[in-house]
Protein backbone atom coordinates (compact mmCIF):
# COMPACT_ATOMS: atom_id res chain seq x y z
CA UNK A 1 0.00 0.00 0.00
CA UNK A 2 1.54 3.31 -0.96
CA UNK A 3 -0.39 6.04 0.72
CA UNK A 4 1.92 8.93 0.18
CA UNK A 5 4.85 10.29 -1.66
CA UNK A 6 6.38 12.14 1.28
CA UNK A 7 6.90 10.92 4.85
CA UNK A 8 4.01 11.76 7.15
CA UNK A 9 3.69 12.65 10.81
CA UNK A 10 1.31 10.66 13.01
CA UNK A 11 0.17 11.48 16.52
CA UNK A 12 -0.92 8.44 18.59
CA UNK A 13 -3.19 9.30 21.51
CA UNK A 14 -3.96 6.55 24.06
CA UNK A 15 -3.64 6.25 27.83
CA UNK A 16 -2.50 2.64 27.37
CA UNK A 17 1.22 2.49 26.66
CA UNK A 18 0.78 -1.01 25.22
CA UNK A 19 -1.79 0.26 22.71
CA UNK A 20 0.50 3.13 21.70
CA UNK A 21 3.42 0.73 21.24
CA UNK A 22 1.37 -1.64 19.08
CA UNK A 23 -0.07 1.13 16.88
CA UNK A 24 3.39 2.67 16.49
CA UNK A 25 5.04 -0.66 15.63
CA UNK A 26 2.47 -1.43 12.92
CA UNK A 27 2.58 2.04 11.38
CA UNK A 28 6.38 2.04 11.27
CA UNK A 29 6.38 -1.48 9.82
CA UNK A 30 4.24 -0.21 6.92
CA UNK A 31 5.90 3.20 6.62
CA UNK A 32 9.40 3.17 8.14
CA UNK A 33 10.03 6.80 7.18
CA UNK A 34 6.98 8.24 8.96
CA UNK A 35 7.53 10.03 12.24
CA UNK A 36 5.41 9.19 15.27
CA UNK A 37 4.55 11.30 18.29
CA UNK A 38 2.65 10.01 21.32
CA UNK A 39 0.23 11.54 23.83
CA UNK A 40 -1.43 9.85 26.83
CA UNK A 41 -4.47 12.12 27.16
CA UNK A 42 -6.72 14.45 25.18
CA UNK A 43 -5.12 17.48 26.82
CA UNK A 44 -1.63 16.29 25.87
CA UNK A 45 -2.84 15.66 22.32
CA UNK A 46 -4.11 19.23 21.92
CA UNK A 47 -0.73 20.53 23.15
CA UNK A 48 1.18 18.18 20.85
CA UNK A 49 -0.85 19.29 17.81
CA UNK A 50 -0.09 22.95 18.59
CA UNK A 51 3.64 22.27 18.96
CA UNK A 52 4.03 20.14 15.85
CA UNK A 53 1.05 19.68 13.55
CA UNK A 54 0.74 16.03 12.44
CA UNK A 55 -0.85 14.82 9.19
CA UNK A 56 -2.72 11.98 10.89
CA UNK A 57 -3.89 11.11 14.38
CA UNK A 58 -5.20 8.00 16.16
CA UNK A 59 -7.35 8.85 19.18
CA UNK A 60 -8.61 6.68 22.05
CA UNK A 61 -11.92 7.82 23.64
CA UNK A 62 -11.88 6.67 27.26
CA UNK A 63 -8.87 8.34 28.91
CA UNK A 64 -8.23 10.16 32.18
CA UNK A 65 -9.27 13.80 31.77
CA UNK A 66 -11.19 14.78 28.66
CA UNK A 67 -12.78 12.32 26.26
CA UNK A 68 -10.81 11.63 23.10
CA UNK A 69 -13.81 12.61 20.99
CA UNK A 70 -13.90 16.02 22.74
CA UNK A 71 -10.17 16.47 22.10
CA UNK A 72 -10.68 15.47 18.46
CA UNK A 73 -13.45 18.04 18.08
CA UNK A 74 -11.20 20.82 19.44
CA UNK A 75 -8.31 19.75 17.21
CA UNK A 76 -10.47 19.45 14.08
CA UNK A 77 -12.05 22.88 14.66
CA UNK A 78 -8.59 24.42 14.23
CA UNK A 79 -7.10 21.89 11.83
CA UNK A 80 -9.89 20.45 9.70
CA UNK A 81 -7.41 18.92 7.24
CA UNK A 82 -6.05 16.54 9.90
CA UNK A 83 -7.29 12.97 9.40
CA UNK A 84 -8.31 11.30 12.64
CA UNK A 85 -9.10 7.69 13.44
CA UNK A 86 -10.98 7.05 16.69
CA UNK A 87 -9.77 3.78 18.25
CA UNK A 88 -12.14 2.74 20.99
CA UNK A 89 -13.11 -0.16 23.22
CA UNK A 90 -16.42 1.62 23.78
CA UNK A 91 -18.21 0.22 20.74
CA UNK A 92 -21.69 1.52 21.53
CA UNK A 93 -23.69 3.22 18.80
CA UNK A 94 -23.39 6.59 20.58
CA UNK A 95 -19.58 6.50 20.46
CA UNK A 96 -19.54 5.43 16.80
CA UNK A 97 -21.95 8.13 15.68
CA UNK A 98 -20.00 10.78 17.60
CA UNK A 99 -16.89 9.78 15.62
CA UNK A 100 -18.83 9.94 12.35
CA UNK A 101 -20.20 13.39 13.17
CA UNK A 102 -16.63 14.56 13.61
CA UNK A 103 -15.72 13.17 10.20
CA UNK A 104 -13.37 10.67 11.82
CA UNK A 105 -13.21 6.93 11.16
CA UNK A 106 -14.33 4.73 14.06
CA UNK A 107 -12.27 1.59 14.59
CA UNK A 108 -13.15 -0.92 17.33
CA UNK A 109 -10.43 -2.01 19.75
CA UNK A 110 -8.53 -4.25 20.40
CA UNK A 111 -5.65 -2.79 18.47
CA UNK A 112 -4.65 -5.53 16.02
CA UNK A 113 -2.96 -5.73 12.65
CA UNK A 114 -6.42 -5.72 11.04
CA UNK A 115 -7.74 -2.67 12.92
CA UNK A 116 -4.53 -0.74 12.25
CA UNK A 117 -4.80 -1.60 8.54
CA UNK A 118 -8.27 0.05 8.59
CA UNK A 119 -6.74 3.16 10.15
CA UNK A 120 -3.90 3.30 7.64
CA UNK A 121 -6.44 2.90 4.83
CA UNK A 122 -8.33 5.93 6.15
CA UNK A 123 -5.11 7.94 6.26
CA UNK A 124 -4.21 6.87 2.73
CA UNK A 125 -7.57 8.00 1.34
CA UNK A 126 -6.81 11.51 2.53
CA UNK A 127 -3.35 11.67 1.03
CA UNK B 1 3.29 -6.17 46.73
CA UNK B 2 4.08 -6.07 43.05
CA UNK B 3 2.57 -9.02 41.24
CA UNK B 4 2.45 -7.52 37.77
CA UNK B 5 5.03 -5.37 35.99
CA UNK B 6 3.93 -1.97 34.78
CA UNK B 7 3.61 -3.08 31.17
CA UNK B 8 1.72 -6.27 32.14
CA UNK B 9 -0.68 -4.19 34.20
CA UNK B 10 -1.16 -1.84 31.25
CA UNK B 11 -1.89 -4.78 28.93
CA UNK B 12 -4.28 -6.42 31.40
CA UNK B 13 -6.11 -3.12 31.90
CA UNK B 14 -6.46 -2.75 28.13
CA UNK B 15 -7.81 -6.31 27.86
CA UNK B 16 -10.46 -5.49 30.48
CA UNK B 17 -11.10 -2.16 28.78
CA UNK B 18 -12.06 -3.99 25.58
CA UNK B 19 -14.09 -6.47 27.65
CA UNK B 20 -15.95 -3.72 29.48
CA UNK B 21 -16.60 -2.02 26.13
CA UNK B 22 -18.30 -5.19 24.85
CA UNK B 23 -20.19 -5.56 28.11
CA UNK B 24 -21.39 -1.96 27.86
CA UNK B 25 -22.60 -2.56 24.30
CA UNK B 26 -24.63 -5.58 25.47
CA UNK B 27 -26.02 -3.66 28.42
CA UNK B 28 -26.92 -0.61 26.30
CA UNK B 29 -28.82 -2.85 23.90
CA UNK B 30 -30.77 -4.32 26.82
CA UNK B 31 -31.68 -1.07 28.56
CA UNK B 32 -31.92 1.09 25.43
CA UNK B 33 -29.62 3.87 26.57
CA UNK B 34 -25.97 4.75 26.41
CA UNK B 35 -23.83 3.27 29.16
CA UNK B 36 -21.16 5.66 30.41
CA UNK B 37 -17.86 3.86 31.00
CA UNK B 38 -15.18 5.04 33.37
CA UNK B 39 -11.48 4.60 32.66
CA UNK B 40 -10.68 1.16 34.09
CA UNK B 41 -8.04 0.54 36.70
CA UNK B 42 -6.83 -2.69 38.26
CA UNK B 43 -5.67 -3.61 41.72
CA UNK B 44 -4.29 -6.97 42.77
CA UNK B 45 -4.86 -7.65 46.48
CA UNK B 46 -4.44 -10.55 48.83
CA UNK B 47 -7.89 -11.89 49.72
CA UNK B 48 -7.49 -10.89 53.36
CA UNK B 49 -6.65 -7.29 52.41
CA UNK B 50 -10.00 -6.79 50.79
CA UNK B 51 -12.48 -4.57 52.57
CA UNK B 52 -15.41 -2.48 51.45
CA UNK B 53 -13.22 0.63 51.24
CA UNK B 54 -10.89 -1.06 48.74
CA UNK B 55 -13.87 -2.16 46.70
CA UNK B 56 -15.27 1.39 46.93
CA UNK B 57 -18.69 0.06 47.77
CA UNK B 58 -20.62 3.04 49.04
CA UNK B 59 -24.15 1.68 48.94
CA UNK B 60 -25.78 -0.46 51.62
CA UNK B 61 -27.00 -3.27 49.41
CA UNK B 62 -25.85 -4.73 46.15
CA UNK B 63 -27.33 -7.10 43.64
CA UNK B 64 -24.58 -9.60 42.89
CA UNK B 65 -24.24 -11.99 40.01
CA UNK B 66 -21.27 -14.30 40.07
CA UNK B 67 -20.01 -16.89 37.66
CA UNK B 68 -17.09 -19.30 37.64
CA UNK B 69 -14.84 -19.31 34.60
CA UNK B 70 -12.42 -22.16 33.94
CA UNK B 71 -9.77 -22.83 31.33
CA UNK B 72 -6.01 -22.20 31.37
CA UNK B 73 -6.78 -20.41 34.64
CA UNK B 74 -9.84 -20.36 36.89
CA UNK B 75 -11.55 -17.21 38.08
CA UNK B 76 -14.75 -16.17 39.75
CA UNK B 77 -16.20 -13.10 38.09
CA UNK B 78 -18.53 -11.01 40.21
CA UNK B 79 -20.75 -8.25 38.97
CA UNK B 80 -22.22 -5.81 41.49
CA UNK B 81 -25.13 -3.50 40.84
CA UNK B 82 -26.56 -0.98 43.27
CA UNK B 83 -29.69 -2.67 44.51
CA UNK B 84 -32.48 -0.16 44.11
CA UNK B 85 -32.32 -0.01 40.37
CA UNK B 86 -31.56 -3.63 39.57
CA UNK B 87 -35.28 -4.29 39.16
CA UNK B 88 -35.67 -1.38 36.77
CA UNK B 89 -32.98 -2.85 34.56
CA UNK B 90 -34.83 -6.14 34.69
CA UNK B 91 -38.00 -4.35 33.61
CA UNK B 92 -36.25 -2.82 30.60
CA UNK B 93 -34.76 -6.16 29.79
CA UNK B 94 -38.14 -7.91 29.83
CA UNK B 95 -39.51 -5.10 27.68
CA UNK B 96 -42.89 -5.38 29.33
CA UNK B 97 -45.41 -3.21 31.07
CA UNK B 98 -45.25 -5.37 34.17
CA UNK B 99 -45.24 -3.68 37.54
CA UNK B 100 -42.12 -3.78 39.69
CA UNK B 101 -44.01 -6.08 42.11
CA UNK B 102 -44.81 -8.61 39.41
CA UNK B 103 -41.29 -8.41 38.15
CA UNK B 104 -39.84 -9.39 41.51
CA UNK B 105 -40.87 -12.94 40.62
CA UNK B 106 -38.51 -12.92 37.65
CA UNK B 107 -35.78 -10.98 39.38
CA UNK B 108 -33.53 -13.93 40.16
CA UNK B 109 -33.68 -15.36 36.67
CA UNK B 110 -33.44 -12.04 34.86
CA UNK B 111 -30.49 -10.77 36.91
CA UNK B 112 -28.68 -14.06 36.31
CA UNK B 113 -29.22 -13.66 32.59
CA UNK B 114 -28.11 -10.02 32.68
CA UNK B 115 -24.96 -10.98 34.60
CA UNK B 116 -24.37 -13.87 32.22
CA UNK B 117 -24.49 -11.53 29.21
CA UNK B 118 -22.23 -8.88 30.77
CA UNK B 119 -19.68 -11.23 32.35
CA UNK B 120 -19.44 -13.34 29.20
CA UNK B 121 -19.01 -10.24 27.01
CA UNK B 122 -16.10 -9.21 29.24
CA UNK B 123 -14.51 -12.65 29.55
CA UNK B 124 -14.94 -13.51 25.87
CA UNK B 125 -12.99 -10.36 24.94
CA UNK B 126 -10.25 -11.52 27.27
CA UNK B 127 -10.28 -15.04 25.80
CA UNK B 128 -10.15 -13.69 22.22
CA UNK B 129 -7.30 -11.30 22.92
CA UNK B 130 -5.26 -13.85 24.85
CA UNK B 131 -6.06 -16.64 22.38
CA UNK B 132 -7.47 -18.94 25.03
CA UNK B 133 -10.80 -20.61 25.68
CA UNK B 134 -12.78 -20.15 28.89
CA UNK B 135 -15.85 -22.09 30.01
CA UNK B 136 -18.40 -20.56 32.32
CA UNK B 137 -20.64 -22.05 34.98
CA UNK B 138 -24.26 -21.01 35.44
CA UNK B 139 -24.54 -17.64 37.14
CA UNK B 140 -25.78 -17.26 40.69
CA UNK B 141 -27.58 -14.26 42.11
CA UNK B 142 -27.73 -12.80 45.60
CA UNK B 143 -28.37 -9.58 47.49
CA UNK B 144 -25.59 -8.61 49.87
CA UNK B 145 -24.18 -5.78 51.93
CA UNK B 146 -20.58 -4.60 51.29
CA UNK B 147 -19.47 -6.34 54.52
CA UNK B 148 -21.03 -9.62 53.45
CA UNK B 149 -19.35 -9.30 50.07
CA UNK B 150 -15.88 -8.68 51.47
CA UNK B 151 -16.26 -11.39 54.14
CA UNK B 152 -17.28 -13.87 51.47
CA UNK B 153 -14.37 -12.92 49.21
CA UNK B 154 -11.89 -13.24 52.08
CA UNK B 155 -13.36 -16.61 53.12
CA UNK B 156 -13.26 -17.85 49.56
CA UNK B 157 -9.59 -16.90 49.48
CA UNK B 158 -8.85 -18.99 52.56
CA UNK B 159 -10.89 -21.93 51.22
CA UNK B 160 -8.84 -22.02 48.04
CA UNK B 161 -5.83 -22.80 50.17
CA UNK B 162 -3.01 -21.38 48.10
CA UNK B 163 -3.60 -17.80 49.32
CA UNK B 164 -6.00 -16.32 46.79
CA UNK B 165 -5.70 -12.98 45.15
CA UNK B 166 -8.47 -10.67 44.26
CA UNK B 167 -8.13 -8.81 41.04
CA UNK B 168 -10.34 -5.80 41.46
CA UNK B 169 -11.30 -4.18 38.23
CA UNK B 170 -12.55 -0.71 38.99
CA UNK B 171 -14.83 0.16 36.16
CA UNK B 172 -18.10 1.93 36.48
CA UNK B 173 -20.88 1.26 34.04
CA UNK B 174 -23.21 4.17 34.65
CA UNK B 175 -26.77 4.24 33.39
CA UNK B 176 -27.95 7.80 33.73
CA UNK B 177 -31.63 7.09 33.33
CA UNK B 178 -31.46 4.37 35.95
CA UNK B 179 -29.01 6.11 38.29
CA UNK B 180 -27.21 2.87 38.72
CA UNK B 181 -23.61 1.74 38.68
CA UNK B 182 -21.97 -1.62 38.11
CA UNK B 183 -18.65 -2.88 39.43
CA UNK B 184 -16.65 -5.90 38.31
CA UNK B 185 -14.44 -8.03 40.52
CA UNK B 186 -12.34 -11.09 39.67
CA UNK B 187 -11.20 -13.62 42.20
CA UNK B 188 -8.23 -15.81 41.32
CA UNK B 189 -6.03 -18.17 43.29
CA UNK B 190 -2.32 -17.36 43.19
CA UNK B 191 -1.78 -20.32 40.83
CA UNK B 192 -4.43 -18.98 38.46
CA UNK B 193 -3.09 -15.46 38.74
CA UNK B 194 0.40 -16.56 37.70
CA UNK B 195 -1.12 -18.45 34.75
CA UNK B 196 -3.07 -15.33 33.77
CA UNK B 197 0.14 -13.28 34.00
CA UNK B 198 2.00 -15.72 31.77
CA UNK B 199 -0.80 -15.42 29.18
CA UNK B 200 -0.57 -11.64 29.40
CA UNK B 201 3.18 -11.91 28.85
CA UNK B 202 2.62 -14.15 25.80
CA UNK B 203 0.12 -11.64 24.47
CA UNK B 204 2.73 -8.88 24.91
CA UNK B 205 5.41 -11.00 23.24
CA UNK B 206 3.13 -11.56 20.26
CA UNK B 207 2.10 -7.96 19.71
CA UNK B 208 5.34 -6.13 20.44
Amino acid sequence: MSATSSPKKVLIVDDSKVSRMVIKAHILAAYPDWSVQEAASGEEAIGAVERDLPDYCTMDINMPGMLGTDAAEIILAKHPQLRIVIFSANIQEAAQSRAQQLGALFVAKPVTEKSIAQAIGHFARGA
Amino acid sequence: MKVLSEIQLDALTEVFNVGAGRAALSLSEIVGEEVMLSVPSIEVLKAEEVNSRVLTLKDDKFAIVSQLFSGPFDAEAVLLFTENYALEIVRDMMGSQMSIEDLAEFEQEAMCELGNIILNACLSAMADMLGISLNSSLPTYAMSSPDEITTRLAEKGVEDGDSSYILVLHIDLVLEKHHTEGHLIFLLSSTSLSKLISHIQQYLNNIL
